[in-house]
């Protein structure tokens, strides 16, 4: 038997082997080649951009006043590009003002005319180049062409026009998504929608609300959640509808935006939130509880310190504390609880908060507790435990048995 | 005799050539994806992201052991991430140098009570500390360990976050990476579970205020040698495998997770040897399991610096530490190969890491000594044997300089010339004897797993020093 490296041999190196070795030579160089000539390629290109940048900066001012005549780069793709993309830079960071100046620049030389013809006609990665850049601009003209865009097929090109829409932030914008999502469903994660949404619905949330009606399954659940987040006081009892629906985003929708409605059905609204079977919709309630910043919210408040998830309870601490005042009675009512990991979820967020000596201040002040109250509620505060044998002496000494409600 | 030998050379040589034939594919596939992505992210403007709303939070675990020469640089770089809303963990893991006085002296560090629920299994924590120069900084001082993977775990205990981005304290992490690295995530939050990260060498760079200013090449050729390696592994080898969702690691110095996943799976393993795949194993075991649909994705962009080996008597180490690891994390998985319910991960990616990489040094090792012993016999045909040798010199070296191409065509990141020269020629002096000495370290670690030696043995540092801090 011979060796397999005879057998090769015999059927002619010329014929595998020689051609192979060529053949992973002139990769090696073609690849060298390619890396080098590139680079130097690249090297020229550069070069020659930046001198070219540089003399349109000096003149930047009359370029986009319109004294040098638009002809004279607009014909030039190498400047136009140029043009373009330092207009759109300046756009990121400019004022109203500047905006306005620019935007009026921008269709005057008939560039934004340009994009909204490519992102009509032009086909795949080109067509996205010009979608990205009509988002850019902000300008109303260009929404009727994203939005056409929004049927494309190819899933970058629906979230490229997306995002555009989501920047221009304008109800008309809006609309035209909440058409498009109405007529096709969910056809872009639910991300970028909920992030173009809130942009757009944020001057008039109520165009939200028939799709939160009628939409169904995870379409109906983004809906709620960006409501939660662009609700308004007007749109109070809209939201406070959905504290009993079957659905916990919308639940958790209608906690976030219940600080907006009127306090009375608020407190009502998230005390019915704050014992819902799902954490996040607890965990909602308690954080909308922290920012209506009402005693009222105290015996909730309490109820959530002594929540099953670590989460509530710190939010809860956060809300207790961020009060501000009463302090003394307010620890003293935590401590009632006898709940371990309430008490620790209130000394972490005292310690965060760096109030740890405001409530030792409190304490020494306060009148509303007795001085054997105090030596045991500064002990608890001392050292953030309730000791098993220090549970009678709460028990005797404050005669609380649970939060008081 | 003869018979065998020559079942031998069949099987060196079908190996050899299907390897690098796996290898050439994954590169097509690789320029391809990056290309991609290039112009994926030409959609995506970054800074549109900050003023996102609703982007999920992250906290970023920096397990810490004994790094008192860079801690201070480190933790400062990560607190200057660019990212909406972020949380930092450091784990002080029982250093017994002054790595915990560092971190007290420069963020004026206050023992609190953060929210700590031990739900994955870590050694005692001795405190926990927020810093009073910057509310994002929380420290746990926690007794040691004895692995990165235990100090992870008490970071995931303390994490409030939905994601989790374990870094390395001592590598730097480009001022966008936590934006770029969520970007698969905020594309389909439902099904993305963990993305992994480039990782690359820091060595010979320059950092200022701990960032980097200036990436250059390393000087030393046992340095740039592991630049081709790093390249090699992640802009080919892990973006074609992600590609197909098969990602079987997320390099230990950077990589996210969705962190309820990670504690449903028990956190990190504290005696493993490789925490970083046992656990991508562990995922994918465990969502495979479940039928659930996700994916593990890597992304080429967010860019993570670390320090490499300097000395050969280290790098040996860390290949050793590194074989041992993929063998403890293989035996233990035997069961998911060929079975219909684990998938792709069953049927391709476990079965290429028991052959290419597990195998490898073995195979390589029987091959040289079967030719060199033909070659004693009289049966080697030495004229095809020296054309096969000039071949697989060849191939190679193409799929090495594909690596540089794929750098040069996406990222760019060695803007010197003479970097790319010395670079390039690299790719055709790394075949010896610097691959004979790694199959021997290889060698080295399976031999050290196989009698029970498990130990972790400690890599020279010089930390952020191996690069110009300024």
């Amino acid at each position: 038997m011979r060796s397999i490296f005879e057998k090769l041999w015999k059927l002619g190196p010329a014929a595998v082997v020689f051609k192979a070795i060529v053949a992973a030579i002139v990769a090696d160089a073609l690849l060298l080649a390619f890396i080098f000539l590139r680079r130097a390629y690249r090297k020229w290109y550069f070069r020659k951009r930046d001198a070219r940048v540089f003399e349109l900066r000096q003149s930047w001012e009359a370029l986009i006043s319109g004294e040098i005549p638009y002809e004279n780069w607009r014909k030039k793709s190498f400047d136009r590009r140029i043009v373009e993309s330092i207009a759109l830079d300046e756009f990121e960071a400019a004022g109203p003002e500047q905006c306005a100046r620019l935007l009026k620049f921008l269709r005057a030389s008939g560039l934004i005319e340009k994009r909204i013809f490519e992102a009509r006609q032009l086909r795949g990665w080109r067509r996205m180049r010009a979608l990205v850049a009509l988002g850019r601009t902000r300008a109303p003209e260009g929404i009727p062409a994203l939005a056409e865009a929004l049927r494309d097929r190819n899933l970058e090109i629906r979230l490229a026009a997306l995002r555009g829409l989501g920047r221009a932030a304008s109800p008309q914008a809006a609309e035209e998504i909440l058409a498009w999502v109405s007529e096709r469903g969910m056809t872009v994660p639910a991300l970028p929608l909920q992030g173009a949404l809130i942009q757009c619905c944020a001057e008039r949330p109520r165009l939200l609300l028939p799709l939160v009606q009628h939409a169904e399954g995870p379409l109906r659940e983004v809906m709620g959640r960006v409501l939660g987040e662009v609700a308004s006081p007007a749109l109070g009892p809209d939201l406070l509808q959905f504290v009993g629906d079957e659905r916990e985003e919308l639940r958790a929708a209608a906690a976030r935006a219940a600080p907006q409605a009127d306090p009375k059905l608020a407190f009502d609204a998230l005390g019915v939130l704050a014992e819902d079977t799902v954490w996040f919709v607890r965990l909602r309630a308690v954080i909308s509880l922290g920012k209506l910043a009402d005693l009222r919210g105290v015996p909730i408040l309490l109820k959530g310190l002594m929540d099953s998830n670590r989460l509530v309870r710190l939010r809860a601490a956060e809300a207790l504390i961020a009060l501000n005042t009463g302090m003394a009675p307010i620890f003293k009512q935590v401590v009632e609880t006898k709940d371990r990991y309430g008490l620790h979820a209130y000394v972490t967020a005292l310690e965060n908060a760096a109030l740890k000596g405001k409530l030792e201040a409190d304490l020494q002040a306060s009148t509303e507790v007795t001085s054997e109250e105090k030596r045991l509620l500064q002990e608890v505060l001392l050292t953030g435990t309730l000791p098993q044998e220090d549970l009678n002496q709460v028990e005797r000494v404050l005669g609380g048995a649970g939060p008081q409600t | 005799m003869i018979p065998v030998l020559d079942f031998s050379n069949h099987l060196l040589f079908w190996y050899y050539l299907a390897s690098n034939l796996a290898y050439l594919a994954m590169l097509i596939i690789a320029l391809k994806t990056s290309a991609l992505h290039q112009r994926r992210l030409q959609s995506r403007r970054l800074n549109w992201l900050k003023e996102a709303p609703l982007v999920p939070p992250i906290t970023i675990i920096a397990p810490a052991h004994n790094e008192e020469a860079s801690i201070r640089v480190s933790i400062r770089s990560l607190l200057e991430l660019d990212y909406p809303e972020v949380e930092v963990i450091v784990v002080n893991d029982g250093s017994t140098d002054r790595t915990f006085e560092e971190l007290r002296e420069e963020f004026r560090l206050r023992s609190v009570r953060a929210v700590y629920v031990a739900e994955v299994k870590s050694a005692p924590v001795r405190g926990l500390y927020r810093s009073e120069a910057d509310s994002k900084l929380i420290v746990i001082d926690k007794e040691p360990g004895g692995s990165k993977a235990d100090a992870i775990n008490a970071g995931l205990n303390a994490a409030t976050s939905p994601y989790v981005c374990v870094v390395d304290a001592d590598s730097v992490l480009e001022h966008d990476a936590l934006m770029r690295i969520m970007v698969p995530v905020l594309d389909d939050p439902q099904r993305v579970v963990a993305v992994g990260g480039i990782v690359r060498v820091l060595n010979g760079s320059e950092i200022e205020r701990g960032q980097l200013r200036r990436v250059r090449l390393p000087q030393k050729s046992i340095e740039a040698i592991q630049v081709i390696e790093y390249l090699r592994a992640f802009l080919i080898g892990r973006e074609a495998w992600a590609q197909g969702n098969m990602l079987m690691i997320i390099a230990g110095a950077f990589g996210l997770f969705r962190t309820d996943l990670v504690r449903a799976v028990g956190g990190y393993r504290s005696r493993s040897i490789g925490e970083d795949l046992d656990l991508v194993a562990r995922l994918h075991r465990h969502l495979r399991e479940k039928g659930a649909d996700y994916h593990i994705r890597f992304v080429p962009d967010p860019m993570c610096w670390t320090e490499v080996p300097s000395d050969l008597k280290s790098l040996g180490r860390q290949r050793a530490r590194w074989q041992k690891g993929l063998l403890d994390v293989l035996w233990p998985n035997r069961d998911m190969l060929f079975r219909p319910r684990y998938g792709r991960i069953g049927w391709f990616a476990l079965p290429y890491l028991w052959l290419f990489e597990l195998f490898a040094p073995v195979v390589e090792i029987a091959g040289i000594a079967t030719i060199i012993l033909a070659a004693c016999l009289g049966v080697l045909s030495r004229e095809f044997f020296l054309q096969f040798l000039i071949f697989g010199y060849a191939f190679a070296t193409v799929i090495s300089i594909g690596s540089v191409l794929q750098e040069e065509v996406t990222y760019k990141r060695y803007n010197d010339w003479k970097d790319v020269v010395r670079l390039v020629s690299y790719c055709f002096f790394e075949h010896f004897p610097y691959r004979q000495l790694h199959m021997v370290w290889r060698l080295q670690g399976l031999w050290q797993y196989l009698r029970g030696d498990y130990e972790w043995k400690a890599l020279k540092r010089k930390g952020l020093a191996s690069a110009k801090v300024q």
